[in-house]
């Protein structure tokens, strides 16, 4: 029956197993990639290009700097050869929603830093601040192979702050950030009122019009805002120029009364919630627009419209009726998770096959864990959807290449191609597969340690003598 | 082998179902020989049988093998090559009690049955009937040291209430400790707030169901002596259910994380004479494994979850294999309504973590969560005599990719993926 293949490196000759060795007496990992490191002979699901059987992949100074079939590619003479024979090696996984480094033990509050409940509207809260690059967790999620991931607070505020955009080693916080408020969450799924009580309720917002109105509100007030700081731009270089002629004034007359003069024009006082707003009421950046149900999904899109946001869909899960109209708007959709229960009239399947469902649509998806201490699980998200129907390239592209575009950082992300920052995966086999073990991770061209508080804690106890 | 290279091909055996003939359609209908045939049989207690086939009469597997005799009226499913498994067995549920799990009003309470808050019409009992699941332990929540008395139900979606109830499942209880208990009582400033707490509160009541049995077994004794004053003592439920634990009547399934809580547990069933069947989560098994196996204690245990709370930061996902190895019996479950609906995978996942071989793997979520359960003589593996509990599987179970494509419980059809609208054979939307 199943057998698992033996481990190309089984033997004590094995290269990558010395690798593997050495990698562990790196307590954290380094910042630059020392010397070019050749996969050789592995199995290369490149995401963008196929699959290259015996293949080989070159990574220098932090980027794939080649990647081709065996015939074809040069190996750089000093370059450290890992032969992945019987491997398959695959792009550094991409979780498009985690809460990696905000959280440590979920039930110890003094280890959360999730969401600021004080108010609804907290887009000026940045996960960038909180986040925490020694979390213990943070390992944990890299040795399946997860090497970026979207850092974003919890959804209990409509706009509960500002997402990051993470790479999974490094040597500190502001290594690991490759971008800060890179994106926004605007939630609408009716878990957001916290204040409900019908007649009972005392604070303004109680309902799901409460919450639009507010979220309105301060849309609104973004853009009173950033009038009157286009106003001030305005009067400022009125001012100077006004100044500069005044001094020509000056020199050409005498030093008469400055009755004319204009004053200087004061600047508006700050305020860092509307600022916060800006960028994306300029359609710089990117919105996350969550909702669950057709409902709430079309209300939410109508207030991002109202403002002309870019948005991305979160979630959907029970939007299956309007996925023509989904469609229609032309928006990625971070799907999921497809664990989410179906409600009481849907099928037991209805979430399951979402994925396949919007594909069959042309829209282009991704996965989140939606987690952080099960970040690791993606991939296993990703195979189960092709149960349902979901052609299996476009699932693995679903926690890969989509999620890069999605994120913008496709020049970097998501493929094996020259290039792109040398993120990538050694395992011994499928990576959609809950049974696949993955063996080596190079987070921008250098080994990962593959060890974390688990594999130390399982180590520890199965020495010998100790139970 | 199917589980790493032909994705394309489950993809399209997906779509294109085997179609069999439909029966068991009709509720209380009279079971029906059935035969399945061309399944990669995989029978948890003597290995694979590639091309195998398996007779059921009467709702139970009466034959099975490369070949069987079958009477020529029986009903034939042909399986088209695909996987047949025992049906999966949760050993730590709490779907279908409508949110009744708890009753937190006292930490011990022994006497509440779960049984009574038994919700037959969930649909979450199908929903885990569509991932494969046939027999379910509904267990009293952790907020007590000691709850209530837990249900065994088979995931018969769409029959009665009584028909669903595993018939003469023994009895079970469940104990809790840790977190849980003093989070909820010492919240409200009560006895217990500490680890401390917990126990004593414990010890307490087997104290008290000790004096409660001897008083009991003084007046029996009078009686069958013939002592016509003999008066009987006041009945207690409470009482007359731990009476019964220190009896051996009811088996003590355990919700517990830290592993000097489970020696504790360990030494405290034998102070009171009880044994334990089962310690539940058991993240720091792991540590201990040796006393588990030595005091023949089985675990129920999740694959991979941790540091959800203090108690889960030392959760290893090898944690199964480890003790599997020390000779632990080992059970992965779900504890939620969610997890229950691809078991199959959470357990292949020890494949992944230590090494499981497939049978040790499938054994998870079949034979030893039904000696968990204390039914592995009735279901759990595919022998002969056993109830005709099945899975037909669209791929390898043992991965992301393999769903149910017919589940049969007793031998009927209670979940077909092609059915339109449900997927159940025995449920009717809008009933």
């Amino acid at each position: 029956m199943m057998r698992r293949n033996k481990p190309a490196w089984s033997g004590h000759s094995c290269p990558l197993l010395l690798t593997l060795l050495l990698a562990l007496t790196f307590s954290t990992p380094a910042l630059a990639q020392d010397r070019p490191v050749v996969l050789r002979g592995g199995k290369l699901l490149t995401v963008s290009h196929g699959v290259i059987e015996n293949g080989v992949i070159v990574m220098q100074a932090g980027k794939i700097a080649a990647v081709g079939p065996a015939s074809s590619v040069n190996v750089p003479s000093g370059a450290q050869v890992i032969d992945v024979t019987g491997m398959t090696v695959y792009p550094g996984l991409i979780d498009s929603e985690t809460q990696l480094g905000l959280t440590e033990i979920s039930a110890e509050d003094m280890t959360n830093d999730l969401v600021e409940m004080s108010d609804e509207i907290m887009p000026h809260m940045h996960t960038a601040e909180a986040f925490h690059a020694e979390s213990a967790l943070i390992p944990v999620a890299r040795m399946n192979g997860i090497t970026n991931a979207v850092v974003a607070p919890e959804s209990g505020d409509t706009l509960p702050g500002q997402d990051s955009f993470i790479q999974l080693a490094g040597a500190n916080a502001t290594e690991m950030l490759l971008l800060r408020d890179n994106a926004m969450p605007l939630n609408f799924t009716g878990d957001q009122r916290r204040n409900k009580g019908g007649f009972g309720a005392r604070k303004f917002p109680s309902t799901r019009m409460g919450l639009a109105a507010q979220l309105r509100q301060a849309f609104l007030d973004a853009q009173d805002y950033k009038m009157k700081w286009t106003d001030y731009e305005r009067k400022k270089v009125d001012f100077a120029a006004t100044k500069d002629k005044d001094k020509d004034k000056d020199k050409d007359k005498d030093k008469d009364t400055n009755k004319d003069k204009k004053s200087e024009p004061l600047p508006p006082k700050r305020d860092l919630k509307l600022e916060a707003l800006l960028p994306y009421l300029e359609g710089k950046k990117t919105i996350v627009l969550a909702a669950e149900g057709p409902s709430d999904l079309q209300t939410a899109v109508s207030l991002a419209n109202e403002f002309k946001l870019k948005f991305v869909l979160n979630h959907i899960s029970h939007s299956k009726p309007v996925l023509d109209y989904v469609a229609s708007l032309k928006v990625p959709v971070i799907v999921g998770p497809i664990y989410e229960a179906p409600k009481e009239d849907e099928r037991y399947d209805t979430v399951y096959s979402l994925p396949a469902q919007l594909y069959k649509r042309g829209v282009k998806i991704v996965f989140a864990s939606y987690s952080a201490h099960n970040v690791r699980n993606l991939p296993d998200q990703a195979g189960f959807a092709t149960a349902f129907g979901l052609p299996y390239d476009e699932a693995l592209k679903a926690i890969t290449l989509n999620a890069a575009e999605v994120w913008g950082v496709a020049d970097q992300l998501g493929s094996l191609d020259a290039g792109k920052t040398a993120n990538v995966v050694v395992a011994n086999g499928d990576p959609l597969d809950v049974k696949t073990d993955v063996k080596q991770v190079f987070i921008a061209g250098r080994e990962v340690p593959m060890t974390d508080r688990q594999v130390q804690l399982r180590d520890e106890y199965s020495k010998k003598g100790k139970n | 082998m199917l589980n790493c290279v032909s994705l394309t091909v489950w993809l399209t055996t997906a779509l294109a179902l085997a179609s069999a003939a439909a029966f068991g359609q009709s509720e209380g209908a009279a079971h029906h020989d059935v035969v399945i045939k061309n399944a990669i049989v995989m029978t948890v207690t003597h290995g694979n049988i590639a091309n195998g086939s398996i007779y059921i009469k009467d709702g139970k597997i009466a034959a099975v093998g490369e070949t069987v005799n079958a009477p020529a009226s029986a009903t034939v499913i042909d399986a088209g090559g695909k996987y047949l498994t025992p049906g999966i067995v949760d050993s730590h549920s709490h779907i279908a009690l409508d949110d009744d799990v708890n009753e937190a009003t006292s930490p011990i309470t022994p006497h509440m049955m779960m049984k009574d808050a038994f919700d037959y019409q969930d649909k979450a009992i199908y929903r885990a009937l569509a991932g494969g699941v046939t027999t379910s332990l509904l267990l009293h929540g952790s907020a007590n040291m000691i709850g209530g008395q837990a249900v065994v139900i088979k995931h018969k979606y769409g029959a009665t209430r009584d028909e669903m109830l595993f018939p003469n499942a023994p009895r079970s209880i469940k104990f809790a400790s840790g977190e849980n208990p003093k989070r909820v009582y010492g919240s409200r400033d009560q006895l217990p707030s500490t680890r401390m707490g917990n126990f004593a509160v414990q010890r307490q009541a087997l104290v008290e169901a000790q004096d409660y049995m001897r008083e009991w077994d003084n007046y029996n004794e009078k009686v069958k002596r013939g002592d016509k004053d003999a008066s009987p003592p006041k009945h207690d439920l409470k009482l007359e259910a731990l009476a019964d634990v220190l009896r051996g009547k009811i088996m003590v399934q355990i919700h517990i994380y830290r592993s000097d809580e489970m020696l504790t547990e360990i030494a405290m069933a034998k102070e009171f004479g009880y044994k334990i069947r089962a310690f539940h989560h058991a993240l720091e098994a792991y540590k201990v494994a040796d006393q588990l196996a030595a005091n023949d204690i089985a675990i129920a245990t999740f694959s991979d979850w941790w540091g959800y709370k203090q108690e889960a930061w030392d959760a290893i996902p090898w944690n199964a294999t480890l003790s599997m190895r020390k000779g632990v019996r080992v059970a992965i479950k779900s504890d939620s309504e969610d997890y229950t609906r691809r078991l199959n995978q959470e357990a292949a996942k020890t494949m992944r973590y230590g090494g499981a071989t497939e049978e040790e793997a499938l054994k998870m979520i079949t034979l030893n969560p039904a000696w968990i359960v204390g039914v592995d003589d009735r279901v759990g593996s595919i022998d002969v005599g056993k109830d005709a509990d099945l899975v037909i599987w669209n791929g390898y179970p043992l991965s992301s990719y393999g769903v149910p494509e017919k589940v049969l419980i007793d031998g009927d059809v209670y979940f077909d993926r092609s059915q339109p609208g449900l997927g159940t054979t025995h449920y009717k939307e809008g009933e």
